[in-house]
C-alpha cells in the first residue's frame, strides 16, 4: 500500500449491456464508487478507428498520472484488441480480461493500490468469484 | 486482540449490501479485522472475502480484530450486525 501516489483510473470497455450492467449493480452494492471510472460498451458494427479516438479522451481524462486499468470482457474479442492498442500509448495502461461483477467490486475495494497492484487485485477478484456449489 | 460471536439476524443474509457496509465500516479502521466461519476465515475488510462465507441469516460467526483502535471497531462492527445492517428487518 503507498499512500503517495494518485488514485488509479479505470476503463470498462466490453460488448453492448455488460459494463454498464456490472457498473449499475456495483454502485447499488457499494455506493459511489471510490476510484474514477468511464465505460466505453462496443457494438459490433463499430468502426474501431473511431473508437480509438474516443479511448485515447478517455484514457487522458482518466490518467492522473498514476495510469489507467483497462478492464475488458473477452480475451481477443473487439473490446479488448481496442485497449490493446493502448499498451504502449502516451498514457500508462494495464490490461486484464475476464471482466465480471466481483473484478469489478474488488477492483473498487482496493482504491488505494497503484496500477500494477490493481491488475493482480482484479485477477483475483475475477477467479475468486468463480465457486462451485458452497464455498 | 480482541474475538466476539457474532450472529447474522437480518433477514437477507450477509448478502452483497450487507457485505459492503461491514467492509466500507471496519476499513476506517486502522486494525485488522478477519471473520470467522464454517472453518474459513476471512479478512473481514474485503467485500469478496466476507460474501465468500455466504452466512445466511441466523449463521453465527467469529469476528476477530486486532489493532489499536480494536475496541472501538469490534463496538461499531457489533452494533452494525445488531441493528440489521440497517436494512429494517
Amino acid at each position: 500500500m503507498n499512500e503517495a501516489h494518485a488514485s488509479v483510473g479505470v476503463l470498462l470497455i466490453s460488448h453492448v449491456g455488460i459494463a454498464s450492467a456490472i457498473q449499475s449493480v456495483a454502485t447499488r452494492m457499494l455506493g459511489p464508487l471510490p476510484l474514477q471510472h468511464e465505460i466505453l460498451e462496443v457494438a459490433f458494427d463499430a468502426d474501431l478507428d473511431q473508437l480509438s479516438r474516443q479511448v485515447d479522451q478517455l484514457l487522458r481524462r482518466l490518467d492522473r498520472g498514476s495510469g489507467v486499468l483497462i478492464l475488458t470482457d473477452l480475451y481477443g474479442a473487439s473490446p479488448s484488441n481496442l485497449a490493446e492498442r493502448f499498451d504502449r500509448g502516451r498514457v500508462h495502461t494495464r490490461r486484464v480480461s475476464g471482466l465480471n461483477l466481483s473484478m469489478f467490486m474488488r477492483v473498487m475495494n482496493y482504491a488505494e493500490q497503484s496500477l500494477d497492484e490493481l491488475v493482480n487485485t482484479a485477477v483475483l477478484g475475477a477467479r475468486g468469484g468463480v465457486v462451485i456449489g458452497r464455498a | 486482540m480482541l474475538e466476539r460471536e457474532v450472529t447474522v439476524i437480518n433477514k437477507l443474509g450477509l448478502h452483497a449490501r450487507a457485505s459492503s457496509k461491514l467492509v466500507q465500516l471496519l476499513s476506517t479502521f486502522r486494525a485488522n479485522a478477519f471473520l470467522l466461519g464454517r472453518g474459513r476465515e476471512v479478512n473481514a475488510k474485503s467485500i469478496m472475502g466476507v460474501m465468500l462465507l455466504a452466512a445466511a441469516q441466523g449463521s453465527t460467526l467469529t469476528l476477530r480484530i486486532d489493532g489499536e483502535d480494536e475496541v472501538a471497531a469490534m463496538e461499531a462492527a457489533v452494533a452494525l450486525f445488531e441493528r440489521y445492517f440497517d436494512e429494517g428487518s
